[in-house]
């Protein structure tokens, strides 16, 4: 439900949404193309209905601030093979977005190790998955940063190995929602590493009544002043939570309400965009479909944002680290994780990106402006949905 | 052409040269923007240089990218300027077909050439991206602009200018390097000049062809747009332009554009 | 330039032929065969056989996952493909790159023409200046175009502030950003090619011209312009093509009702990760600009040699 591919160009997700809506494209036909929008069930784990505080969706025990005690058992359950005297390659290769970790984190893994880390940058989410895809096995690279959503894939397709568990003891820092992720039980193939929600804003000097729910975007005042997010399953989301339909649905009935919705939207909407920011900052549009993140780093551009959970449900993504199964590195691989899942480093990448990590240790040394932001750290208790599909 | 006339031509090409700088001035301005983004003025600040250049990552982009330029450039060039000059003179039995060959880079949608790339190189070499492997596909999508520009100029040069030469007792080489070569240089450095920009800013079949250690700077950019666009990105765009501009003054001044100045053909008669 | 087929009886056609003995005209032939030969070799290396690779890919199909099945290959995706609902998006390409096209060679004409006759000994330093603002990213120039378009833009303060309007005007997003955008992208490619063609005119001739048609309008329509043809051509080849193929700068200036061809192509092979359909309407999307392309081509020139 998250491609997070932050970028407008490239990522190119302009809805397929507008696709479909725009083309017309036929009941089958939508099927198929949500078929095709990646393994759909691998969705279900991760997309979480997040409710605002007066909200309808299920209470659960796992506030990222939950006590972290419980993912012991992360560690418990090592590998059955123990690694053979791990002794660390002298080099790393990363992948991964460029800034997307803390302005030190780099330097302080290269000082511990002894390793030199490559950092090397994709421009989009699809163009990395297309590189460690092509030759099965990760393109050379150790570490990369795929969304939750595609770790059954890529685990599936033997494109990432089995996390050494034994090199991993950090991982008992993990918040205990976090411990046991339903696209990857027992953290096997997978390290979660920053989780967002997807709601929307508006510009507080512009719209004076709080908004709470997704009829906003829906709203013929804002005709023209609207964006939406380029992004097809989250536009899909959208619709489905209006709809009060599970957004990981695979019925053709309720993708057709949830295309026929997007149709009646689709005039009032200036543009479909992954620059959440630029349309609201540069005045196009007053109120946007938006990446917590993203709304988080324009607070200091426009005052009067708002960012809001809608009382509906929102999509809560999260991205991974993962090591790729031709790691040329493989124990510096997992020497990397494990520091990235250090309290203080954690938190250092928290405070340098502005994103939350699942790292409940972590939490005493985030800044407390970040935590204090609910844009960023929802105090709503988010659980993982129990679709089935 | 009367004075007037030519001066509304004077006029109209300063007005062009002003769209043509207009985005280039507001990125300039906004690499001193005193914000970790460019979209909203927060103030004058020069911070943004000096990180520039202790961001080695970034650094390092800008050399990859334009080691990648100068190889595509040079053999986009040569084989690109070959190709024009032999289509425009030539009429044979497959020049309707090497015609062909040489448009279907350019109508190829930019994702299509680069994934057949990447499935070719693992296919057949097993490799999985490089900055060799980038400056291969550059050349390719470069040969047919530079033969493009250069066909236009050669097409219509008098072939009897080299037969003469031949005649006269040049070889084929010198009468290339003493009579063709000197009438369609200017096609050549138009062609080259083309290259290095579009080498320069290809992200789409950069980034299916590269690999460990080989971030050009506009996957970096693109990369970076995750979280906004920095003022740093203006600044290296700044830097850029200031240095090119700063060796054209200098060859300028030093005489090394003197071209031969052409009459205006409407100011013969 | 029209091609000349050969004809049967003699290898060779073409002014190049006509004095020279038959050994000197095979030598001829095959020095200029040897002109193309490595341009060709690179091309069919490195991007006929990959594009083969597509190709078969185009004719495959994919999983539930998203991976490319080869094992039943048919043109199923190109009777998908042609579908009346992505007609609005081929119109809009072709909209789009028909009047950057025409734009880019009516401005790119009158500049190539001032730099050529009227830069004196500053004409490559003037030249170099036209592309100067492409040696800096796509994206950020792009983003600049968006600080300049934006509702609370450059250009509405400006706007604004004269008390012209009282209103921001909508720019951004609209089929007027979109061929803003690639107007200057793609001017230089035009600018540059009819610049060499026409700097390389003979003043002699148009001077001859002058003589017989006495206007200065007569020789420019019945000299200057048909002398030139091959800088329009090849400007005009040079702008067409790619913003036919241009999916970007719709992206990122154009708004919600601006998605291209080469969009859907692109939507199909990232977020759809459908590449077998991708590939298909990529290769129809080809076969049309090429089709359309060559077509153009050799009435143009039928018309200007014939």
């Amino acid at each position: 439900m998250n491609e997070r591919t932050g970028e407008p160009t490239t990522d190119l997700e302009r809805a397929i949404a507008r696709v479909l809506v725009e083309q017309r494209i036929t009941r089958r036909e939508l099927l198929r193309r949500a078929a095709i929008l990646g393994p759909i069930a691998a969705l279900a784990p991760i997309l979480a209905a997040c409710a605002g505080p007066g909200g309808s969706a299920p209470a659960s025990a796992g506030a990222p601030s939950a006590a972290a005690s419980a993912s012991a058992k992360a560690v418990a359950s090592a590998s059955a093979e123990p690694t053979p005297v791990p002794s660390p390659e002298a080099e790393l290769n990363v992948y991964n977005w460029d800034a997307y970790i803390g302005e030190t984190t780099i330097k302080e893994f290269e000082a511990k190790f002894g390793i030199k880390v490559h950092y090397d940058k994709f421009p989009d989410a699809e163009t990395m998955l297309a590189k460690v895809r092509s030759d099965g096995k990760g393109a050379g690279y150790d570490i990369c940063y795929p969304t939750s959503t595609e770790i059954p894939s890529l685990a599936t397709d033997g494109v990432i190995r089995p996390l050494d568990l034994g090199l991993i003891p950090n991982a008992k820092n993990l918040g205990t929602q976090w411990a046991n992720p339903g696209y990857d039980p027992g953290n096997q193939h997978s390290m979660p590493y920053m989780w967002w929600t997807t709601g929307f804003c508006w510009d507080g000097a512009k719209i004076k009544t709080p908004l709470d729910s997704w009829e906003a975007l829906w709203d013929p005042a804002y005709k023209g002043k609207l964006a939406m997010l380029d992004d097809i399953r989250e536009v899909f989301a959208v619709a489905a939570f209006r709809l009060n339909l599970d957004p990981n649905t695979k019925s053709a009935a309720d993708l057709d309400k949830m295309a026929a919705l997007l149709e009646e939207q689709k005039p009032l909407v200036r543009t479909y965009t992954t620059d959440d920011i630029g349309v609201v900052t540069g005045g196009q549009a007053v109120i946007a479909h938006a990446w917590s993140g993203d709304v988080y780093q324009m607070t200091s551009d426009v005052p009067k944002i708002k960012y809001v959970i809608p009382k509906e449900g929102a999509v809560r993504g999260s991205d991974t680290m993962v090591v790729l199964s031709g790691a040329p590195h493989p124990v510096a691989a997992n020497l990397w994780i494990d520091f990235n899942l250090d309290a203080h480093v954690s938190a250092a990448n928290t405070n340098f990106i502005g994103y939350m990590g699942p790292n409940a240790a972590a939490m005493e040394f985030i800044s407390p402006a970040i935590l204090a932001d609910p844009t960023v750290n929802p105090d709503t208790r988010c659980s993982t949905s129990s679709s089935s599909s | 052409m009367t004075p007037e006339r030519n001066r509304w031509l004077t006029a109209f090409a300063v007005a062009i040269y002003a769209f043509l700088f207009a985005p280039i001035v507001v990125l300039i301005a906004f690499s001193f923007n005193d914000s970790r983004r460019t979209f909203v003025w927060r103030g004058f600040t020069l911070d943004w240089y000096p990180k520039l250049f202790a961001n080695g990552d970034l650094l390092d982009a800008l050399r990859i990218t334009l080691e990648v330029a100068a190889v595509a450039v040079l053999a986009s060039t040569i084989l690109g300027a070959l190709l024009g000059l032999g289509l425009a003179r030539l009429r044979f039995r497959g020049s309707g077909a090497t015609e062909t060959l040489l448009l279907l880079p350019m109508v190829t949608p930019e994702i299509i050439m680069g994934i057949s790339l990447l499935i070719f190189f693992f296919q057949l070499f097993g490799a999985v991206g490089s900055v060799g492997q980038i400056s291969i596909a550059h050349i390719t999508f470069c040969i047919s602009y530079v033969a493009v520009t250069v066909r236009a100029r050669a097409s219509g040069m008098d072939p009897q200018l080299e037969e003469a030469a031949r005649d006269l007792g040049a070889s084929a080489f010198e009468a290339f390097r003493h009579v063709t070569l000197p009438l369609i240089a200017p096609a050549v450095v138009a062609g080259a000049m083309i290259a290095f920009a579009l080498s320069f800013d290809d992200l789409v079949v950069t980034s299916f062809n590269a690999g460990v250690g080989s971030t050009t700077l506009p996957i970096f950019i693109y990369s970076a747009i995750k979280f906004g666009v920095t003022p740093q990105l203006n600044a290296i765009s700044t830097i850029i332009v200031a240095v090119v501009s700063i060796a054209l003054f200098i060859g300028w001044r030093l005489g090394a554009f003197e071209a031969e100045p052409v009459r205006p053909i409407d100011e013969l008669a | 330039m029209e091609r000349v087929a050969p004809t049967s009886g003699g290898p060779v056609s073409g002014v190049a032929a006509r004095s020279r003995p038959l050994s000197s005209r095979i030598r001829e032939k095959s020095s200029e065969a040897l002109l193309v030969a490595p341009g060709v070799v690179w091309l069919g290396v490195f991007f006929l056989v990959p594009i083969a690779f597509i190709f078969v890919v185009s004719l495959g199909t994919k999983d539930a996952a998203g991976h490319v099945v080869l094992t039943q290959l048919g043109p199923q995706n190109y009777l998908q493909a042609t579908r009346p609902e992505y007609v609005p998006a081929f119109a809009n390409s072709l909209r789009y790159a028909a009047v950057t096209t025409i734009l880019s060679i009516a401005i790119g004409y009158p500049i190539a023409y001032w730099i050529s006759r009227y830069g004196g000994r500053r004409k490559i330093l003037l030249l170099i200046l036209v592309m100067l603002p492409f040696w800096t990213s796509y994206l950020i120039r792009t983003y600049a175009w968006m600080i300049i378009l934006r509702d609370n833009g450059v250009l509405n303060g400006i706007l604004g502030a004269l008390g012209l309007t009282s209103e921001p005007l909508i720019l951004l997003n609209t089929d007027f950003s979109v061929i803003l955008g690639m107007t200057y992208g793609f001017l230089p490619f035009a600018i540059l090619p009819l610049f060499v063609s026409i700097d390389r005119l003979d003043a002699n001739l148009v001077g001859a011209a002058r003589d017989l048609y006495a206007s200065g309008r007569g020789a420019f329509l019945h000299v200057t312009l048909p002398l030139t043809m091959p800088g329009i051509i090849a400007a005009a080849l040079l702008t067409f093509i790619p913003s036919i193929g241009d999916y970007v700068t719709p992206d990122l200036l154009g708004g919600a009702q601006t998605t291209t061809a080469a969009k859907l192509v692109q939507v199909l092979f990232t977020s759809g990760r459908d590449w077998p359909y991708g590939s298909a309407l990529g290769f129809i999307l080809m076969l049309l600009t090429l089709g359309g392309t060559l077509l153009a081509l050799r009435s143009l020139r039928r018309e200007t040699f014939a």
